[in-house]
């Protein structure tokens, strides 16, 4: 029989794939874009992931367990399908890749100026290689493991209630300069990762297990971000905020121990696990979709392929801004991804309910 | 990996083995005297004795017989019977009337007296090999609890479980295993406790084999774990009796090889290496304080010669002003970068640990002696090398050491170069990254198809307390889930 993923490690494998670098900037993104106590505004978008969640869970239910590449081929006709899934691949693999290529063009701030980003970005995709191509059950094994190795981090949050002060959270509610809209889609970027619940289906059982377990995930996320941007709001003034690249690396370097200090590069060394684990997920959901255009290619060729292709075409932003606006225009792209394909996909199931007899 | 599979699994063709014995022994033959003693011409220690005026003959290999029971079951009996009375001896249940030749030699090869009398041939064993007595393991050594240790004999080891083990629901699955040296497999199991599909995996793995010897406990275990080409152990070996008989009871199969003291138990995850009987034999408190202590060895054995390396090429900014004053003072006469530094030093103790595991105990103690001054206070004083980092290397090598398994803390010490060396070439980055190959890689490991990196993934927290604390008694009422064990509940104590 095959392996089920068990709804704990979904949980921690949704969990782990919202996660990434965006959290270090985070606090900035919500101060920039809804103001005083713009942290609170991370509880709505959750709550528009959770309905989004609730979109997936539908079809899986109706669905019957069906993978979505099975849901759309036997309505879509070849024409259709190939553009759609070659779009998805494109989308998936780039995401992933500029994942990896941002993380490293943030490590390179804090280390590694003269290193060359090919090489790092090199030995990534290795290992992300290594990762896709063990398969979703042993991928979401890594993934608990990982959980484990660095979620500790969030412990150290209690550094810095000596330094949080309640004043300056001020009365005010996104008052001040905000771009609600536009604002709102990149700060909803950060909770992205739970659409690929959709490529999931098929490898678990219960869907209300599993439904749960993924809005478990996105609760986890929106705990870690508001846990740390309300640390950001408290341990910085407003103002301050709104100017720091990345409060969050800021916060970690303000911890001393006695035989180690600035710790901010070993602690973001740590956000290479979930990095993998965000660029291999997308890799593996790239992979799995390329492979229904092209059936009798080895998993392990696919991979490499994709994992090479992405590689080479994220080599054209060369520098972080740039990267971080593709990321930008990949998140739009994901964000409607992520909601258009559950709603096609519950379109196409009435419509084959509809015309069964 | 897959070509080493195919050489040893299951229903592949494979060219015969050159050594193997003459073709007519492998037919149905009646057992004769002049063919038997034709198979064993050349063979100087095959023992032919007869009493022709019985017209009985005895063939033996001499140093496998117990003098004693030859004396008590051959001599007395045979010599006091007359002519008449031979086959009336025979007759009784001990003496096997044996019905083809090859299965004789077999019996002769396993310490029986082969008897020839009227045409017919029998078998008695008598065998009783010298073997070496049961002493303490060298290797697994507990302050308290037992002491006795499996030796090379597998009756010995056998007797040793049987006796801790009084049940008949102990069973015994007897395999043999080399084309030329036969050795003699037993596949150990509690009926109700173990599952069967385990028992047959394993069974299966072990009837695959096919190669002409196998020398070793350890060694059948690398031809039967599920990835042979891991750094990784998949499958814990043990020389102590108590050990192996804990992974009985909970619900793991033993694997006793003849010829070998280690006994193979599966399945097996990775947090189990870490486990020592000690842990059960003192109070909870300090089983779950050396537990901890062990995983923050493996901690410290694996990142913290490689934390140096990185810290003093890449993030001098991490030490502490004042730390960095001595370090800076400490490395200001070597003229390496650290990663020499560190290979160089990491290098001398593997040294010093081979050759005081190779050398007779006094000299390993001077080797030791000699070595801890030249690596200790020579190399510092040459500018070869920083005092911090002797304390780094020193300290990673103590830890490694207590890790309890031999084979995990061996493995352990080869990956620490690989980490090293990524250190040394990008920082913390690279000691992030080596980290999380190690994890992929983790990941992806079996022990006769069950994870191994149970309970951490897939994740089940129940076992926890008998992983990485040690819980009181009254806690661990559960078998490990690895285990899959019909029978899930092993304590019903109340607190």
């Amino acid at each position: 029989m095959k392996e089920k993923l068990h709804h704990f490690h979904v949980a921690i494998l949704i969990y782990m794939i919202q996660n990434g670098v965006i959290i270090m900037s985070l606090p900035r993104l919500v101060a920039q874009n809804f103001g005083y106590n713009g942290w609170i505004a991370l509880i709505g978008l959750s709550l528009v992931a959770t309905l989004n969640i609730f979109l997936i869970s539908l079809v899986h239910r109706f669905g019957g367990g069906r993978s979505i590449f099975k849901l759309f081929e036997d309505v879509l006709p070849q024409f259709l399908l190939y553009p759609l899934y070659a779009f998805l691949t494109c989308i998936w693999a780039l995401t992933g890749c500029l994942v990896a290529k941002n993380y490293v063009y943030i490590f390179q701030i804090l280390s590694y100026n003269t290193t060359n980003a090919i090489y790092l970005m090199l030995l990534i995709a290795v290992l992300v290689f290594l990762f896709v191509i063990k398969g979703i059950y042993n991928l979401s094994k890594a993934t608990t493991a990982f959980f484990w190795l660095s979620q500790w981090m969030i412990l150290l949050l209690l550094f810095y209630f000596k330094d949080f002060e309640w004043a300056r959270m001020t009365p005010f509610l996104f008052a001040g300069e905000t771009h609600i809209l536009e604002g709102g889609l990149s700060v909803f970027s950060a909770f992205l990762g739970y659409e690929l619940y959709l490529l999931l289906i098929p490898y678990v059982d219960n869907y209300k297990k599993t439904m749960k377990a993924v809005m478990i995930g996105n609760l986890l996320t929106t705990f870690a971000y508001v846990a740390i941007s309300i640390i950001c709001f408290g341990f910085y003034s407003f103002e301050q905020l709104k100017h720091m690249a990345y409060p969050v690396l800021d916060l970690l370097s303000y911890i001393q121990l006695p035989f180690i200090e600035r710790i901010e590069s070993l602690l973001f060394g740590f956000l290479v696990f979930t990095t993998i684990i965000t660029t291999g997920l997308y890799m593996w959901s790239a992979k799995e979709t390329m492979h229904r255009i092209l059936p009798k290619a080895g998993e392990k060729l696919l991979a490499f392929l994709i994992i090479g292709a992405a590689l080479a075409v994220s080599w054209i932003p060369d520098t972080l801004s740039k990267v971080q606006q593709w990321l930008q225009f990949l998140s739009y792209s994901e964000i409607a991804v992520a909601f258009v394909l559950p709603l096609l996909l519950l379109a196409i199931l009435l419509v084959r309910k509809g015309a069964r007899p | 990996m897959n070509i080493f599979r195919r050489m040893n699994r299951a229903g592949n063709k494979k060219p015969e083995p050159e050594m193997r014995p003459a073709a007519p022994e492998e037919q149905d033959v009646k057992p004769e005297l002049s063919h038997t003693l034709n198979e064993f011409k050349d063979c100087a220690d095959l023992v032919h004795q007869s009493l022709p005026d019985k017209g009985v003959h005895f063939i033996f290999i001499g140093h496998l017989i117990g003098l004693e029971a030859f004396a008590r079951e051959i001599t007395v009996p045979f010599e006091n019977a007359s002519p008449d009375d031979i086959a009336q001896v025979l007759g009784r249940s001990q003496y096997r009337e044996i019905g083809d030749s090859k299965t004789l030699i077999k019996d002769i090869l396993d310490g029986s007296v082969a008897i020839f009398h009227d045409g017919r041939a029998y078998a008695i064993n008598l065998c009783k090999p010298e073997t070496r007595s049961i002493q303490q393991s060298e290797t697994e050594a507990v302050i308290n609890g037992p002491h006795d240790s499996f030796n090379e004999s597998a009756i010995t080891n056998l007797s040793l479980i049987r006796r801790r083990v009084k049940s008949a629901q102990l069973k015994i699955a007897r395999l043999e295993v080399g084309e030329v040296t036969k050795t003699e497999v037993y596949v150990l199991y509690i009926v109700g406790i173990a599952n069967m599909e385990y028992v047959n995996e394993m069974s299966r793995r072990i009837q695959n084999i096919e190669v002409d010897a196998v020398h070793d406990g350890n060694m059948l275990v690398q031809i039967i774990d599920d990835q042979p080409n891991s750094v990784f152990p998949l499958f814990p070996t043990t020389e102590r009796v108590d050990s192996a008989v804990s992974r009985l009871t909970a619900g793991r199969i033993l694997v006793v090889m003849d010829g070998s003291p280690s006994v193979i138990s599966a399945p097996a995850s990775f947090f189990e290496f870490f486990s020592s009987p000690d842990d059960y034999y003192q109070r909870w408190m300090l089983g779950t304080g050396l537990r901890i202590l062990r995983f923050a060895a493996l901690i410290v054995t694996i990142t913290f010669t490689a934390l140096y390396v990185a810290v003093t090429t890449f993030h001098y900014e991490m030490i502490p002003e004042d730390l960095l004053l001595t370090l800076t003072e400490s490395r200001s006469k070597v003229p390496f970068p650290p990663i020499y530094e560190a290979l160089l030093m990491e290098l001398t103790i593997e040294l010093l640990r081979e050759a005081g595991a190779r050398l007779p105990t006094k000299i390993g103690q001077t080797i030791g002696i000699v070595g801890g001054i030249v690596i200790g206070q020579a190399a510092v004083q040459a500018g070869l090398t920083s005092n911090i980092l002797i304390i780094a290397v020193a300290s990673s090598a103590i830890a490694s050491f207590v890790i309890p398994s031999y084979v995990m803390s061996a493995s352990i010490r080869l990956i620490r170069f690989g980490l090293i060396i990524m250190s040394g070439m990008l920082g913390v980055l690279g000691l992030m990254m080596s980290l999380a190959l190690i994890i992929i890689h983790l990941s992806g490991l079996t022990s006769l198809k069950s994870s191994y990196l149970t309970p951490v993934a897939p994740n089940k927290l129940s076992d926890w307390k008998d992983i990485f604390v040690r819980a009181p008694f009254w806690m661990l009422r559960t078998r490990p889930t690895q285990s899959k064990s019909p029978n899930k509940v092993k304590n019903k104590m109340r607190e």
